[in-house]
């Protein structure tokens, strides 16, 4: 004799969660949470590399990175003059919301008010785990390709804003920067597009960190 | 290959279900894998393999049903069923929607041998 059981319980509901949660938790401290994720080589830790000396003058800024291995990305955070705490994933693909639960026990809550997570790179796994987070940002380098966008639609559809960066180089990867920006609109025409990379040898980020800036204000004031 | 972490919690929840429901081994579980889910079927097959070689779970059968992607139209309020990028609503032309259904995984329903039925089948 068998029995049948309906259950219709989602695998992400533990993470959702604790994700929740940790939302929370973040709320109650004044903190406006980024999630920033993309490719292994997009160029995530760089670009926070540039814009963290001015948003550094607005906000106090607690970054953790996540990777596979190494305190790398962590120490380049660090040189900037921000505090940084690395997770260390083993083979993990991806940070999830208890892992941050875990991490974030180690941050200065009460002198944190921007708190910006680096994900490990790759553009599937982390999109499926929220992590608490107000913002998120998905980071694409021209060297990706200009049909990038087109390939990794549930990425395109969990962001609010997509960063095309390495614009510099678009020339030499045979990159039309406009067309790729289309590529995001046809999967996701609400996402935010924006641009960062070197402009007459200086990099430039400019937009995005105008971008942060407008979102925590109008997040911010709602809580 | 987050499937592993999915796998893990479909064992999580499968056991509180057998355990609240006081039900018998497990035979069949239907789990609901939404087409945009950026969950892979044959890699959420091999985890599952994998990871019920031994235990509670052993034996039991995992059946994968693909939930098909249904979009609103977030001009007309049009419910519709995209197929490919850019989508756009049938109804008004509006390339502005919100998905409402096929980004979901879920464990739908469970069959188990009744407790108190003989447990021949199980070792």
């Amino acid at each position: 004799m068998s029995e049948e059981i309906e259950v219709n319980e989602d695998l992400m509901d533990l993470n959702e969660k604790i994700a929740k949660g940790n939302h929370e938790l973040f709320r109650k401290n004044g903190i406006f949470t980024i999630n920033i994720m993309g490719s292994p080589g997009s160029g995530k830790t760089t670009l926070l590399e540039n814009i963290l000396p001015k948003l550094s003058k607005l906000y106090r800024i607690t970054v953790i990175e996540g990777d596979l291995a190494t305190q790398n990305d962590a120490d380049r955070i660090r040189k900037t003059g921000v505090s940084a705490l690395q997770i260390n994933t083993g083979g993990g693909c991806h940070l999830d919301a208890a892992m941050i639960a875990s991490e974030f026990k180690k941050a200065d809550a009460e002198n944190t008010d921007l708190l910006i997570i680096e994900n490990v790179g790759n553009l599937v796994c982390p999109i499926e785990f929220y992590l608490g987070e107000d913002l998120r940002l998905v980071v694409m380098s021209t060297s990706e390709g200009e049909d990038k966008p087109l390939k990794y639609p549930p990425a395109m559809l969990h962001t609010d804003a997509v960063v095309i960066t390495k614009t510099d180089i678009a020339e030499y990867v045979d990159v039309d920067v406009r067309k790729m920006k289309d590529n995001v609109k046809k999967v996701n025409p609400k996402a935010r597009v924006l641009e960062a990379g070197k402009v007459n040898g200086v990099y430039s980020a400019d937009q995005v960190i105008s971008y942060i800036k407008d979102e925590q204000k109008i997040r911010c004031a709602g809580a | 290959m987050h499937e592993t972490a999915l796998m893990q919690n479909l064992i999580g929840i499968v056991n509180r279900q057998v355990r609240e429901h006081h039900a018998g081994p497990v035979k069949k579980i239907t789990l609901a894998v939404g087409k945009l889910s950026n969950a892979m079927p044959d890699a959420l097959s091999f985890a599952f393999e994998a990871m019920t070689k031994s235990g509670p779970l052993k034996g039991a059968v995992l059946e994968m049903k693909e939930i098909p992607v249904a979009a609103h139209c977030d001009l007309c309020g049009a419910e519709y069923q995209p197929e490919q990028f850019p989508f756009f609503c049938p109804m008004c032309s509006s390339p502005y929607y919100t998905i409402t259904r096929g980004e979901e995984v879920y464990v739908e329903s469970l069959v188990c041998e009744t407790k108190g039925s003989v447990k021949k089948e199980d070792e």
